[in-house]
This record gives structure tokens, C-alpha cells and sequence, in this order.
């Protein structure tokens, strides 16, 4: 009997599920003779509610999305986050840092009044999450690699050290030694340092590693020259360390 | 080697002109000299490789000249030529090295016969002659020993070795990006960058890439699993001699002690040019660590000194292909001078050094382990991996399994760890034994001053600096920390051990399969599995022993054997549902296939055991392990003296092997307890800890050894209880557990201090753990 997995939205860009779909036809082939989907708007018409394993992405910002994804929560016997915004809260909790009201009006202008908003959160604010895929967007080898891992029930392989281990195995010479800053060494690794190899630097969109030395990091920024301030617009960006900005 | 310059010392003019005429036509540069008196002189201008001497009657003048000549130039190549030979004259040149004698009159073919043997056996000494490991730490006056080995060669001749080289095989060289260096492929010598400081990740990765897979399996039926062994030829060019050190560590480590087939592969097809490192970078502190020139470990070694390097020749690999890629001559005294020159000059160029003989330093760490500089100076770690990811002599790995979507084929890989990330000691169970930052960190250090020393007889740090440069924290250098600590520490030498030749490659990866013949569910969460190994051959194990038991795809785990090596050729793994591979093996039938490697670790001390009274304890699923010896026991029960046996676990529905426990109950050959830490309905028997147990036997402390096996918190109790019976610790014999990969002494993981638990354990005396801080008891 094969999985039957189903894909949700919630607030987000639907990147992620986009970068889901990016699998050459062979490896898709072999994913659909694993699993069944069952839902997922974005490339079909027909929907179901028996579900097993379900991915969420976006993250949670009205009343409305947080029934929605309790209910899903009921019915999958599995929950994934899907992508930053469901890992972590993602880019959509920068409206945290104003007041809501002042959010709908900078968004909506004169029409704020017909919507509603609520401070934007992680899925997991709201319900319990089995795994995480995370990412902005995820990779689409990250996604395979929990799906296999959930098909053969063992916990996928994604490490719990920072992204420093896999930015020095790729042999790259470090973002602070080009006089520049970065969220390496608290971020959670599992994308091959892709940023820093191609040029930038860590965002942090795969939030922080189980046990972050958040105090280490900011002298760290300080010591290279971020005021701060900066250091918070540093790590707000995808809300890398709510604890941070506590 | 038409280069090959002579000089001519005669005192007959005739004879020395036409000589002098006769060598010169036939290709060689020539230098004549009436008599020694002169000869030093122009012996200290300019370079020879073949000496004719004209030696007359009771020389000792011109012996003596002989003897300085060939002090200055220990390669050259001395022929004499005397009217009148006299027995002990000839016999006393022999003593100074000369290759030959020609008796005057000359005759020319003779001449030619010997001087052609004379230029072919310098090409040969220079392959051959083997230094002893002459040391340039000490002192200036030694920066040139071994110049027997030695050539020069021009920038432009080792540009065309390069190029030549590029146009047969991988080249990897040190290159400039973005203000710094990097090895990376180069496609023409103009790339190279051989003046450099340091580069930022070392040259091992070409032995020891982050990442490489080991095993490609299909599952289903059949289990088919085959090694994975890839090797490309490279010459890498640029290595610096710390870094040549730290390879020679790895090759000692991969090469030496359990052979890996994977490193050996790359290590035997790679070349490695050296280069004398001249400006170091500010952080590195290589003539501390004795690193910064080496003797030994490459194919050639290059000294930049202007126009020209030296090189040295280091193997006949070496030699081959500086012959076959290039021109090459012997190096003039001047160039010798400008070597030891630069030599020097780079030894001033280093910032930073040990203020300690880097021999005290196990003994400084030794001495500090519960110094308060680990937690300190800790508290900044990010736990971010950067020193050890760069570190040329790190090398701890972790191994996975990694399916294909069509979940029928995989491969088992292994990547870069180290003992600086949080997760690196944490096992299944959830119990993490580094978990503190400042444990990680003092770890990191003892491998680094200390544990490698002692294991391999070679430096764990080679003094290169990259760690420091790669630590946004700035507290990963170990020179810190070893001057830090060094203060107030008595100084006394520290023991290394002797080095093993290599021995041949195994095949040490590669599980064995095995058919599981049946299973047995023993509580909720245990089972027991009786295995089979398919070769049909015996496991061959010791009671205590443990294996890895592989499920392609899912991964592998250490399992320890359950069941005595004395009942056949099946072996028992009992086994809790715990991590992955666990969960996996509970959920297959009899009949399935997994993978087995091993038996590893050490076992019980059966000798020891042997004719004593025994005390067995096992804790909850501690009994797993001990049941491979109680058994073993039970089956020689004459060879040993009274038999005692303690079990205790946290519920009834937990007890294990009910069916034994039973029958030991019952048995006249074992005094057997048991008991529950928590009552339930229907159970009769004895509630309470297990070292309640110890008091209903009696021991007498000299004749009775104890083999305890159970969770670490039940150590440290009955440990305190055994001590008040008066049993001395070295006959107290406990099994840890660790996290383990390799099984083979090399990832890392299960490292106690300086021992690999999979080597030397998992079964240690407690006089032993005493001296094991890590241990915790």
C-alpha cells in the first residue's frame, strides 16, 4: 500500500512547492511508483481528504490558516514543513517587528480594513511537526532524501552542526576572511553551503543548529564591524533567531 | 648527464693537459689543478661530481685532501691514478670513498669504462641513499644535511616538468583566489603560486576526500554489495612540509592499523612535490611542532632560492620523473649556500612558537585536565566545526547509507566528523558522552598534544595555523592552549611508540552476509536473532565481542553478541528497538540477509577469568553482553571456581531471556538473583536497586573477578559497593558503550581520552577506566 501524500499551502511565495515539482522525469517516475499524491494544487485538479503524510508550506499569519492546518494535523499521520516559512517563519515574520494594524495599512493601504492579520509563525508554533524540509527554497534533493527516509521509516539525514562543516568541505575560503559577515556558524547545514560557494553568504533560511552560541555570533558580528542594530536585521530576515531578537 | 663536471689534480703537465683535452671532447666541463694546496679553493667556487687524483708514493698530504674534498661534497665521485700503487695507500682511499684506481701509464678505455660507471651510480645514489631522520630544529649549522639527494634546477626546467606533467596526469597545485591559497587543479604552470603561506584547507582532501562512498549495494534478494575503491593519478605540487607531516599521520593511520582501501588507493597514486615553506603565515608555529622541514614523506622537494630551486629526491618515483620531464644538474656550492641561507631567513620569519618543548606537552595536558581553561575559554566555541574541518591532520569520519528513489539500490558513504560538532559521541539512545562544549574542546586538544602522539608516535598538530585563521571565536589554536597550560607543569619526556611498515589493504568496509535463521521476541521492544554467516564459516568470536550488523540502505550499528562462541557456527544478537538500523532489523523475518562486520573490540579477559570465582552483573539489557560469557562459562563451568550471577532491571515486563533467568534459578552451577527497581502485580520476587543483590553473595576479594555490564549510572553504584567487599579494581572488568561507525579505530567516535573503545574495548579493567577521565565512574 502505497503512502498517500498530500501538499498544502499557507502564507509563502509557493516556491517551495514549485522547486518540489523541479525533479527530472525518471527520478518522478520512481517517486510516483513510492507514493501516491493524492493533493497538490498547484499541479492538479483532484483533491482528498485521506491523506497520510502531509507537507505544509508557508508559514501561519491569520486565524483562519491555523484551523486549516490543526485539521490537516488531525487527518496526516505525518506533517512535514516544507521550506523556511513553515520551518521557521520565514521572510513573512519581518511584519512582526510593526504592529499589526500599521502591517494591513502598509500592505493594503485604504483597503486594510477588510483583512486580518495575526503575527506570522513557524508551522510548528501551532502544531506538532515530524520533520522539516528546510530551505528557501528547500532543494530538491533535500526533499527526496526525507521523502526516501519516511518511506523506509528512518529519520532522514540532516545534520545538526552549522553550515561552517560543509562550507570548509567544500573548501571555500571564508565569508569573514573577504572582510564580509555571515550566518554560517549558526545555521543549520544541509545545503552544501550553496550560497557561500556561489559568491554570497548564509541568510540563515535553514534556521539555527539545535545548540546556537547566539552570544558567540553577535560579538562575533561586532567584532567585524555591525552595530547592533545591524546585527538584528542580520538575523531578522528569516526570523533566524526569534530568541535573538527577544 | 653530459653536465657532469670533473676536476683533474696532477702534478705532471703533460699528463693533466691531455687528460684535461681527452675529457673535455668527449662532453665533459673540466677543471685541472696542479696540487691539493689549491684544490679547496676552488673546490668551495665551483661544483664537481667526479674527482681524478694523481696519488703518489706516501701521500698523507694528499690523502688528507681527499678526506676534506670529500667532507664538502659527500656525493663525489674520486678516481685515482698512481704510478707505483701501494697496497695501504689504496686501501686507506677505499676507506675515504674512493670508487676506483688507475694504474699510470693511463689507459684511456679504462678511463672511460670507469668514469661512465661513475656518472651512472650518482644517478643511483641519489635515488637511493636513505638519511637517517637528521633534524633541522636544533640548530642553523644543520640546515643541509643530506645533500647527497640534492639537484638544482632552473624555473624555467621545473616549469617544463610541470608542463610535461599536465600533458600525462592530474596536476593539483597551490593557487591565489581572493588574497588567499587554495589547492585546486592547475592547467599550466604560470598558475602555480610556490611562494605562498599557507593555503586554506590542506592537500589531504586528496587522500581523504569530505565525502566518499565505500560500499554500492542492491537489496532484495540477494543483498549484492561491492566495494567502491576510486583513484585518480595526481601529482599534487606546492605541499608544504607540515603538511607533508600530517600526510605522513594519515598514511600511518589508513595505511598502517587496519588497512583502508580506500586511502591506499589514493595514496599510492598520487605524487606529492614539496615545497620549503620560506614566509609562513603569521599564525603558524611549525619549527615548534618540528614541521617545518621534513626529511622524509615526499616524491620531491623544491627550496626556492632565485633562479633556481633545489630539489630534493625523496623516492625513486621522484627521481623518474624529474628524469624523464625534465633537465636537472648537480647544484653549485653557491646554491648550497643561498639554501641554507633562505632556510634560515624563514626560520626568522615566524611570529608565534611554543614556549615549551613541544615533548612536554602531554605531559602539560596531562596535568590540566580539570583545568578551568577548558570551560573558559570555551564558552565562545560555536561548536561550528571550522577548526577541525581544516585541520591536515583530523580525519574522524561518519558513515551513512544513502538510497535511490527507486529504494532497490544505494551506497554507504562516509563524511568528514569531528569531535568538535555537538552530535559526534551521541548514540541512539539519546545519551551524548561529549555533550558540554567544554569537553568537545579539551578532546579536540588531547588528540591534537597528546592521544595521537601517543598512538602513532607522530604530532597530532604540525603548528600550520589554520585552524586559528578559520576560528571566528579565536580560540582554536592549539599553541594557545598549550602555552596557556604550560606554566607550573614539570617537564618530562614524553613516550612514543614505534611505527609498523605498512601492511597490506583489507577489505574493512565490506560487511559479510549473514542470513538471520530466526527471531524471538523477548519483551515489547527486544528481540533475539540467531544469525548465520553465509560463507558458512564461523564468526570466530570471544564472548563480549561486539559486531556491526548492516541493513543496506538503512545504515549499520554495533550490536553486541549475545551468545557463547562455544554453541556452533550461529551466533545470537539480542537486540532493543532503538535508532534506525535497530528499528529496521526488529521489523525483518527469518530468512532475511544483513550485513555483518566484525567480530570487533576486545572481549572479556578470558584468561584472567579463568579458575577464579566469578561475579557477574548485568543491568536491563546489560545482560545481552554478558549472556555471551555467562554461557561461555556454563559450557567450561570446571575451569572456574564459584559462579555468581547479579540481574536486576526496571520493571518484570522488562526482564529479558525469562526462559534462562529460570533456569539459572534453578541451576546448582549458579548463585543467581534477581531483582526489579519497581513492583508490579504478580511479581514475587526481590524489589529493589542491583546492589542490593551484591550483599546476598559472599566474596572472597582475592579469588573472585566481577564482569558487570549494564547503563552507565549502574557503574558508578555498584562500583562504590564492590569497593566496600574489598574487591581490588583490576578485578573489576566493565563494558562501555560509545557511539561507533567504523569498528576499525578510525572515525573517531567512540574515542574514551586517548582509546578507541572499538580497539581496545569495549570490555576495560577498572584500573584501567581510573586512568580514563572520560570514562566517568
Amino acid at each position: 500500500m502505497k503512502p498517500k501524500v498530500a501538499f498544502f499551502d499557507f502564507t509563502g511565495c509557493e516556491g517551495c512547492q514549485l522547486d518540489a515539482l523541479n525533479l527530472d522525469a525518471e527520478d518522478l517516475i520512481d517517486l510516483l511508483n513510492g507514493v501516491d499524491i493524492v493533493d497538490f494544487r498547484e499541479v492538479m485538479t483532484e483533491r482528498s481528504d485521506n491523506y497520510d503524510i502531509a507537507f505544509v508550506e508557508g508559514s501561519i499569519t491569520t486565524e483562519g490558516e491555523i484551523e486549516r492546518i490543526k485539521k490537516i494535523r488531525e487527518q496526516a499521520k505525518i506533517v512535514v514543513a516544507l521550506g523556511a516559512c513553515a520551518c521557521i517563519g520565514g521572510v513573512n515574520c519581518l511584519k512582526n517587528h510593526v504592529p499589526m494594524e500599521e502591517a494591513l495599512r502598509i500592505v493594503y493601504g485604504k483597503d486594510a480594513k477588510y483583512y486580518n492579520t495575526i503575527p506570522a509563525r513557524p508551522a510548528d508554533a501551532v502544531i506538532k511537526v515530524d520533520h522539516y524540509v528546510r530551505g528557501c527554497p528547500p532543494s530538491t534533493a533535500e526533499l527526496v532524501k526525507v521523502i526516501k527516509a519516511l518511506l523506509m521509516n528512518k529519520k532522514p539525514d540532516i545534520p545538526s552542526y552549522p553550515v561552517c562543516v560543509e562550507c570548509k568541505m567544500a573548501g571555500n575560503i571564508c565569508v569573514y576572511e573577504k572582510g564580509q559577515t555571515c550566518l554560517g556558524p549558526v545555521t543549520r547545514a544541509g545545503c552544501n553551503a550553496i550560497c557561500i560557494t556561489s559568491g554570497r553568504y548564509c541568510w540563515g533560511c535553514r534556521g539555527l543548529v539545535d545548540e546556537p552560541n547566539i552570544q558567540s555570533q553577535k560579538d562575533i558580528l561586532n567584532k567585524y564591524g555591525l552595530t547592533a542594530e545591524q546585527v538584528i536585521e542580520k538575523f531578522k530576515i528569516y526570523d533566524t533567531c526569534s530568541e535573538v531578537l527577544k | 648527464m653530459n653536465e657532469s663536471s670533473v676536476l683533474v689534480i696532477e702534478s705532471d703537465p703533460i699528463v693533466r693537459e691531455s687528460l684535461s683535452g681527452w675529457l673535455s671532447s668527449t662532453g665533459f666541463e673540466v677543471t685541472s689543478a696542479e696540487d691539493g694546496e689549491k684544490i679547496v679553493k676552488v673546490f668551495a667556487k665551483s661544483d664537481f661530481n667526479i674527482v681524478i687524483m694523481d696519488v703518489r708514493l706516501h701521500s698523507e698530504t694528499q690523502l688528507a685532501t681527499l678526506r676534506e674534498m670529500k667532507a664538502i661534497r659527500p656525493w663525489i665521485k674520486t678516481i685515482i691514478i698512481a704510478a707505483h700503487p701501494q697496497e695501504e695507500t689504496v686501501l686507506e682511499a677505499k676507506k675515504i670513498g674512493v670508487v676506483d684506481y688507475i694504474v699510470k701509464p693511463v689507459d684511456m678505455d679504462d678511463l672511460q669504462r670507469i668514469i661512465q660507471g661513475s656518472v651512472e651510480s650518482i644517478y643511483k645514489d641519489n635515488v637511493n641513499i636513505t638519511d637517517d631522520n637528521t633534524s633541522f630544529e636544533s640548530s642553523g649549522d644543520e640546515l643541509v644535511p643530506g645533500i647527497k639527494k640534492s639537484f638544482a634546477i632552473s624555473r624555467e626546467y621545473l616549469s617544463l616538468m610541470v608542463e610535461n606533467l599536465l600533458r600525462e596526469t592530474e596536476v593539483i597545485g597551490v593557487k591565489a583566489k581572493q588574497g588567499k591559497y587554495i589547492y585546486d587543479r592547475i592547467h599550466g604552470f604560470y598558475e602555480l603560486s610556490l611562494d605562498y603561506d599557507v593555503t586554506v584547507s590542506p592537500p589531504t582532501r586528496y587522500m581523504f576526500p569530505a565525502k566518499e562512498t565505500l560500499l554500492k549495494f542492491k537489496t532484495g534478494n540477494g543483498n549484492h554489495v561491492e566495494p567502491v575503491i576510486e583513484s585518480t593519478p595526481r601529482v599534487i605540487i606546492g605541499v608544504h612540509p607540515y603538511d607533508i607531516k600530517a600526510i605522513e599521520l594519515l598514511d600511518d593511520v589508513f595505511m598502517n592499523h587496519n588497512p583502508d582501501p580506500n586511502y591506499i588507493a589514493r595514496r599510492e597514486n598520487t605524487i606529492i612535490i614539496g615545497v620549503d615553506c620560506l614566509h609562513p603565515s603569521p599564525r603558524s608555529f611549525a619549527p615548534s611542532m618540528g614541521t617545518n622541514w621534513t626529511e622524509t614523506g615526499f616524491d620531491l622537494l623544491l627550496t626556492d632560492i632565485g633562479n633556481s630551486y633545489i630539489v630534493k629526491i625523496g623516492t625513486e618515483k621522484g627521481a623518474e620523473l624529474l628524469a624523464k620531464h625534465t633537465k636537472y644538474r648537480l647544484p653549485t656550492g653557491d646554491e648550497i649556500v643561498r639554501q641554507k641561507k633562505v632556510r634560515g631567513e624563514a626560520l626568522n620569519r615566524y611570529k608565534v612558537a611554543l614556549d615549551t618543548p613541544k615533548d612536554r606537552i602531554p605531559k602539560i595536558l596531562e596535568e590540566s585536565y580539570d583545568d578551568p581553561y577548558w570551560e573558559n575559554r570555551s564558552a565562545t566555541c560555536l561548536s561550528c566545526g571550522s577548526c577541525i574541518m581544516v585541520c591536515p591532520t583530523c580525519y574522524c569520519f561518519d558513515v551513512k547509507d544513502e538510497m535511490a528513489l527507486n529504494l532497490t539500490e544505494g551506497e554507504r558513504f562516509r563524511r568528514w566528523d569531528g569531535c568538535m560538532l555537538v552530535d559526534f559521541a551521541k548514540v541512539a539512545s539519546g545519551e551524548n558522552f561529549r555533550k558540554d562544549k567544554a569537553s568537545r574542546f579539551r578532546h579536540r586538544m588531547f588528540r591534537k598534544g597528546k592521544y595521537i602522539l601517543e598512538r602513532y608516535g607522530k604530532v597530532g598538530c604540525v603548528g600550520c595555523g589554520r585552524c586559528s585563521s578559520a576560528c571566528l571565536a579565536g580560540i582554536a589554536s592549539p599553541l594557545e592552549a598549550f602555552n596557556s597550560l604550560a606554566e607550573n607543569i614539570r617537564l618530562k619526556e614524553a613516550a612514543t611508540s614505534v611505527i609498523q611498515p605498512a601492511k597490506q589493504a583489507m577489505d574493512i568496509y565490506t560487511p559479510e552476509m549473514a542470513e538471520i535463521l530466526s527471531v524471538r521476541q523477548l519483551t515489547e521492544k527486544e528481540k533475539v536473532f540467531e544469525l548465520k554467516l553465509k560463507s558458512g564459516k564461523k564468526l570466530g568470536h570471544y564472548p563480549g565481542q561486539f559486531v556491526t550488523v548492516s541493513i543496506m540502505g538503512t545504515g549499520e550499528a554495533p550490536l553486541s553478541i549475545s551468545s557463547s562462541p562455544l554453541r556452533g557456527k550461529n551466533f545470537q544478537l539480542a537486540v532493543r528497538s532503538m535508532g534506525d538500523l535497530t528499528s529496521a532489523l526488529h521489523s525483518v523475518e527469518a530468512g532475511a540477509t544483513v550485513g555483518i562486520r566484525g567480530p570487533f573490540g576486545n572481549g572479556f579477559p578470558l584468561e584472567t577469568l579463568e579458575g577464579r570465582d566469578l561475579l557477574l552483573i548485568a543491568g536491563g539489557i546489560g545482560l545481552f553482553p554478558l549472556r555471551s560469557l555467562i554461557q561461555y562459562v556454563m559450557d567450561r563451568r570446571y575451569d572456574y571456581g564459584k559462579v555468581s550471577l547479579l540481574y536486576g532491571c526496571r520493571t518484570p515486563a522488562e526482564r529479558v531471556f525469562t526462559d534462562e533467568l529460570d533456569f539459572w534459578q534453578n541451576s546448582k552451577d549458579i548463585d543467581f538473583h534477581e531483582t526489579v527497581d519497581l513492583q508490579s502485580e504478580g511479581w514475587t520476587g526481590n524489589v529493589g536497586v542491583i546492589t542490593n543483590l551484591i550483599d546476598k553473595v559472599e566474596i572472597d576479594p582475592k579469588k573472585t573477578m566481577v564482569a558487570v555490564v549494564g547503563p552507565p549510572i549502574m557503574y558508578k553504584f555498584v562500583i562504590e559497593k564492590l569497593k566496600k567487599r574489598d574487591l581490588p579494581d583490576a578485578h573489576v572488568f566493565l563494558s562501555l558503550e560509545r557511539k561507533m561507525k567504523c569498528g576499525v579505530g578510525k572515525c573517531g567516535h567512540c574515542q574514551i581520552n586517548g582509546i578507541y573503545t572499538c580497539q581496545e574495548g569495549p570490555v576495560f579493567s577498572l584500573t584501567q577506566l581510573r586512568s580514563l577521565r572520560e570514562a566517568v565512574l
